[in-house]
């Protein structure tokens, strides 16, 4: 049997500026998804959010991905793979925009 | 189980359980049931009710243990254990529970091999390494502590808690290195409530008041932080109360066993509902600095005497 996990890694934070999530190790999984619950905001904020990784869980790059972004409250969600062992989420809104609140989900599977 | 009996199972030979044993946790096979702890919150599933110091305990994780100078170093025995990451920031606490209720009532018992750790520093940053004599790590202060507790419910409806904690420093970041337990009942989210005062969000949500926390044993137990924050030398503990007395019994770390018989054990004025047979084990750390504090519980045993 495969094994899965989905770990919380942000509970209604505050993105207001820049937001990167605490370090989750996750070598163990072949593939990973991140669900982004956005509360209400209003435009024209963009909330633009990137996958990070490490090697080491202390210096980070953004994976080879596009950005994702989004204008107005829902969920967003896309997979990751080959992400190595380390993972967080780089979250960023334009300066003197409105806050949008995320929760952060990271689903794992082996 | 003694002797030539516990070869009989090579994993559990290096524990030394009572007769019947309720979970044995090998963090190869996933989190066991042990989750990170979340406060209570209303009917609508408003997580802003949430109480202000219980709301942000962290995922625990599987760790291999990697590190930014060797790789991965891994853990006692496997590929994985338990991980437990606070934030970088002073008072800041990871949790992890695991929820259980009483069968019958007596002796329980939770045993652990354990290590853990301060985030080495980022290499090329600006952090001084003051304090570095080639044997001693100025990063072994930024360790703050790692706390033992229970809560438990009784079919009377009282509710109790048996807690310890290895203070590795004090909150001035000085070396203590004894064990302490609280003489109070944790602050709890039906108090917070009624009371409508929210406590700081990095409050120690074990208990908040640090002259609350009574020094075990005068006798320090320095343990083996080796050198680095990025050696990780794994530590025995056997943590024992009695749920037929609410009381404590005893606590093992590697070669030193205190006697807590005689620790007191707070227990709530107010009956509780909802609570019946409830019997929780949960492990934090603490940092007392703004530098990530680590946990790791290469595997973990629970049982009892009945």
């Amino acid at each position: 049997m495969r094994y899965s996990h989905t770990a919380v890694i942000e509970r209604g934070a505050s993105v207001d500026g820049d937001l990167a999530t605490e370090p989750y190790e996750a070598g163990w999984a072949a593939e990973a998804r991140w669900f982004v619950k956005v509360g209400a905001f209003d435009g024209p904020t963009v909330l633009a959010m990137q996958t990070e990784i490490s090697p080491d869980g202390l210096v980070w790059i953004p994976l080879e991905e596009a950005v994702h972004t989004v204008s107005h409250a829902g969920m967003v969600s896309w997979s990751v793979r080959d992400f190595g062992q380390w993972l967080r989420l780089r979250l960023s809104t334009d300066e003197g925009e409105t806050s949008p609140t995320v929760m952060v989900y990271l689903a794992l599977k082996s | 189980m003694q002797g030539a009996s516990a070869y009989g199972d090579v994993k559990l030979s290096r524990f030394n359980p009572l007769g019947r044993i309720l979970s044995f946790d090998d963090f190869d096979r996933g989190v066991n049931g042990w989750c990170e702890l979340l406060g209570n919150y209303d009917g609508l599933s408003n997580l802003d009710t949430v109480a202000h110091h219980m709301k942000d305990f962290r995922p625990p994780q599987l760790s291999t243990c990697t590190f930014f100078d060797i790789g991965t170093h891994g853990p006692m025995t496997g590929s994985y254990a338990l991980k437990l990451a606070t934030r970088p920031v002073a008072g800041h606490t990871a949790t992890a529970i695991k929820r259980l209720t009483m069968v019958k009532r007596g002796r329980v018992q939770l045993e652990a091999y354990f290590t853990y750790s301060a985030e080495a520093t980022v290499p090329g940053s600006q952090a001084k390494d003051a304090g570095w004599d080639a044997n001693t790590h100025p990063s072994e202060r930024k360790f703050g502590c790692i706390t033992l507790g229970s809560d438990m419910a009784d079919p009377e409806g009282v509710r109790y808690h048996c807690v310890a904690r290895y203070m590795n420093t004090d909150l001035e970041g000085n070396l203590e290195q004894r064990w302490r337990y609280p003489v109070v009942v944790e602050p709890t989210p039906k108090e917070i409530l009624e009371r409508g005062k929210e406590l700081d969000q990095v409050a120690d949500f074990t208990a908040p008041n640090p002259g609350d926390w009574r020094i075990l044993d005068e006798r320090p137990q320095p343990l083996c932080y080796n050198e680095l924050p990025t050696k990780v030398n794994w530590h025995y503990l056997r943590w024992t109360f009695d749920t037929g007395r609410r009381a404590n019994v005893e606590l093992q770390l590697n070669d030193r066993v205190y006697d807590m018989m005689a620790v007191p054990v707070p227990s709530y004025a107010e009956r509780y509902a909802a609570l019946d047979g409830l019997l929780n084990f949960y492990l934090t750390v603490r940092t007392h600095t703004a530098t990530r504090n680590f946990l790791w519980i290469d595997s973990a045993l629970i049982s009892v005497d009945w």
